[in-house]
């Protein structure tokens, strides 16, 4: 299917992150293949039954020794593979952004779910999106008003909540 | 044919509720479709919860109107700034961006937009006739039948999609181990549970699609800054002349046909049938120059055929139980939710659901082609909002959202550890798209092979020798080998050295953002 | 020695690239055009196209002056966008237009051209739209 045009590689330059070299996909692939035997480990132990009463172990069984024999195919094989992307500091941002998930999820029980989502919003915005002080307040407190109206006003959704 | 059911389900679509949920599905997909970021299948995937206040019908009108109102929304970022905001948008930017630069952005929009209109109508026509048809058939099936079936969709899926498909067959297979944890249907042992009595219940299927369709996607946007900032295009008139018109009627006519007919298929779906359809378009061109020019066959073929596709995909799940592409499986999960097994008795046995889900979509395919050719001003002015202020929003409404499942905790931090799962997998190159297609269909293949493993006595050759469940079985041998197979057929003919391939394969130039 | 001057397609735009126009004749210096959008959406209606920089460029030689557009993205820091500009291009002065702008919107939003006046290590010359 020829569709050759310098527009086609631009598209493709514009998203394309630079790709990450052999070591991360070693190592996905070992992860992958550490899951295949842990699996069918555990699913052996379970018991694999008979083809005529097959054993709740036999068919996790089974995938499990397809992950594992496809992956050691990849740790082989996927060495030059360049699919995976590089690691960059900006990967510090999704780290960042994942503790404060965490934190909501630890806190919401806790304290409810208004001061830890306005928390939330206010850092995403503030540091991951770079919005002004000024915005980041603006628009965090009226998200968790809306949300507010929302959840606990109009769908009284049971959400602990301090108010 | 018995029309009366069909009626009945243009009754159900009429219903203001079902309108208004059907306006919202639309009006959704249409801003996705516009911003760049999240795709329909993470949007469906965190208003999953949703479906739960509300009834089924409504509630896959509406995820379906995201699905296919995206395809229209896709096509203004293609045209206007060359951002494909769905991988089945992709080629549309080569003559809509082209046509842009002449200043017939309007053109361009106003084409795709009378195409996709067009082209999901003849589709939706199609489903109508086909679906009961193809439901008839099936109702003879029986565990091994659908045990292969079940097998192909994954297979398929897990080979035409995009990226390396080693990986993809891995993630799949990963997806049918997490299905298995939880107690055993058949003797009541408790799998891969590790004492939990969360775990013992099984994984569910909320969780996993949220986290690993919506939160790895909002996770993974953190990191790609868009570094481009462009001038507010003009877009003139939308309404295209009678001289575009009639250039693009024989490109709309067969990108209606060429998407029908690959939607349909497990693993085809949009993005393929897009491609196909512009390559076919230009191959069949008496001056195939003209492609990336501005040609405004070049825009009708693959809008047309992308929105052809998307309703088509519909037909495998309605009929046959099996989700087409990813989307679908999160489709089939809402369905299932809701108590709806789909599969060839939805028509007799939920002829509300089946009718007004596909009666709805000539409604929905109405509302876009208003929403995209008057007021397509209001969409363009959407491209202005930064999708940094939308990330806390959308990251909000997840959470939240899982938490109102089930009132648990413990969902949020599933929801977590699957994003989590989903961001490190697309960093790694490996699609989550057939982790949770297998997921969903893993307990149906497990259950029907071991139903059939009881009927045929513990003989595994029974599913070979029964008609169906055989000839799947070949196509699944055909698709697991073809790349050993198109190597030795490629590696015949003697290796041109210099040059490129005679066929290389497709391979659409942005990576799928969850299809 | 350059001019910078701040331009936003709008009236106070306009008036500060007429200014700025004018030093540059006066003291014979080059003037960089800024019109730096925001980073982030994927359009931002403040971002002059192609054929409207050119448009610009084409005033400064009707005026007899050198000139260049530079399109930096900025983020929450249009000021020292500016700052590193005079750096880079050795500026004596910027030129900026201001608007009015009531109360309530300057404390929602801010106000870009006094931080500008605040933090610019050179002179600024700001000026109104023609009425």
């Amino acid at each position: 299917m020829p569709i050759t045009d310098p527009l086609e590689e631009e598209v493709a330059e514009e998203t394309r992150p630079p790709h990450a070299g052999p070591v991360p996909q070693v190592v996905a692939a070992l992860v992958a293949l550490a899951v295949g035997v842990a699996g069918a480990i555990g699913s052996f132990g379970l018991g694999l039954g008979e083809l005529t009463h097959p054993g709740p172990g036999l068919w996790p069984f089974a995938i499990s020794i397809v992950i594992a024999v496809l992956s050691l195919t990849l740790v082989v094989t996927g060495r030059g593979l360049q699919d995976a992307e590089r690691f960059s500091k900006a990967t510090l941002l999704t780290a960042a952004g994942l503790v404060t998930l965490i934190l909501l999820a630890a806190l919401l029980p806790l304290i409810g779910f208004e001061i830890p989502s306005l928390l939330l919003v206010c850092v995403w915005l503030r540091w991951l999106g770079k919005e002004s002080w000024r915005s980041s307040i603006v628009i965090s407190i009226v998200t968790v008003a809306a949300f507010y109206l929302l959840f606990v006003l109009l769908l009284q959704v049971p959400l602990p909540r301090l108010i | 044919m018995d029309i009366s059911p069909i009626l009945d389900g243009f009754g159900i679509v009429l219903e203001p509720s079902n309108l208004i949920y059907c306006l919202i599905g639309v009006i959704v997909g249409m801003l996705i479709g516009v911003l760049p970021g999240l795709g329909p299948g993470a949007t469906i995937a965190i208003l999953l919860p949703i479906t739960y206040g509300i009834g089924p019908v409504s509630a896959i009108i509406m995820l379906a109107g995201i699905f296919y109102g995206a395809q229209y929304g896709g096509t203004i970022t293609s045209v206007l700034l060359r951002l494909p905001g769905e991988a089945s948008s992709v080629v549309t930017v080569f003559d809509g961006f082209a046509l842009a630069r002449k200043g017939k952005a309007g053109t361009a929009l106003g084409i795709a937009a009378i195409g996709s209109f067009i082209g999901g109508t003849v589709s939706i026509l199609g489903l109508t006739l086909l679906a009961p048809i193809v439901a008839g058939f099936a109702l003879d099936f029986g565990p091994p039948e659908y045990a292969a079936l079940g097998v192909l969709g994954v297979l398929l899926i897990s080979s035409i999609g995009n990226g390396n498909k080693l990986k993809a067959i891995i993630a799949a297979a990963v997806g049918l181990l997490i299905a298995t944890v939880g107690r055993d249907t058949f003797t009541g042992a408790e799998r891969f549970t590790f004492g939990s009595l969360n775990l013992a219940e099984g994984i569910d299927f909320i969780p996993i699609a949220m986290g690993l369709f919506g939160l790895s996607e909002i996770l993974y946007n953190l990191e790609e800054r868009h570094n481009q900032v462009h001038a507010p295009a003009k877009v003139g008139n939308v309404w295209p002349s009678r001289k575009d018109l009639g250039q693009a009627k024989g490109a709309i006519g067969r990108g209606s046909l060429i998407g029908f007919l690959l939607g349909v298929l497990p693993g085809g779906g949009a993005t393929l049938s897009s491609l196909a359809a512009y390559a076919f378009e230009k191959r069949r061109a008496k001056q195939p120059e003209r492609f990336g020019k501005g040609a405004v066959e070049g825009v009708a073929a693959p809008e047309t055929a992308n929105n052809a596709a998307a309703t088509s995909s519909f037909i495998p799940l309605l009929t046959l139980g099996i989700p087409a592409n990813a989307t679908m499986a999160l489709i089939f999960g809402a369905l299932l939710i809701q108590g709806i097994q789909p599969g060839p008795q939805l028509v007799t046995e939920h002829p509300d659901v089946f009718w007004g889900v596909i009666n709805s979509m000539y409604i929905g395919n109405i509302l876009l082609l208003i929403m995209s050719i008057p007021m397509v001003g209001v969409f363009v002015k959407i491209l202005r909002v930064r999708p940094a202020i939308l990330a806390p929003i959308t990251v909000l409404i997840t959470l939240l959202g899982a938490y109102t499942v089930r009132n648990q905790v413990y969902d949020i931090f599933l929801v977590i550890g699957f994003g989590l799962l989903g961001y490190l997998m697309k960093k790694l190159g490996f699609e989550p798209g057939p982790l949770v297609l297998a997921f969903v269909l893993g307990p149906m293949i497990e259950n029907s092979s071991r139903q059939s493993l009881l009927i045929f006595g513990g003989d595994p050759t029974g599913f070979f020798t029964r008609p169906i469940s055989g000839t799947v079985l070949a196509l699944v041998l055909v698709v697991a080998l073809w790349p050993l197979i198109s190597k030795a057929v490629r590696r015949k003919p003697a290796p041109v050295p210099a040059g490129p391939p005679a066929d290389p394969p497709v391979e659409p130039p942005v990576e799928e953002k969850t299809p | 020695m350059t001019i910078l001057v701040g331009y936003l397609p709008t009236p106070e735009g306009d008036a500060a690239v007429e200014a700025g126009l004018r030093e540059g004749a006066l003291r014979s210096e080059r003037v960089v055009i800024v019109n730096s959008p925001r980073r982030g959406a994927p359009v931002d209606e403040h971002k002059i196209d192609d054929d409207a920089s050119a448009a610009l460029l084409a005033r400064a030689r009707a005026a007899g002056v050198d000139a260049e557009v530079r399109q930096p993205l900025h983020d929450d820091d249009l000021a020292e966008t500016f700052e590193s500009l005079v750096e880079e291009t050795g500026g004596t002065l910027i030129v900026i237009g201001l608007r009015h702008r009531s109360l309530v919107g300057k404390f929602i939003l801010g106000s870009e051209a006094q931080r500008i006046l605040m933090e610019a290590s050179v002179p600024v010359l700001t000026v109104k739209a023609d009425r």
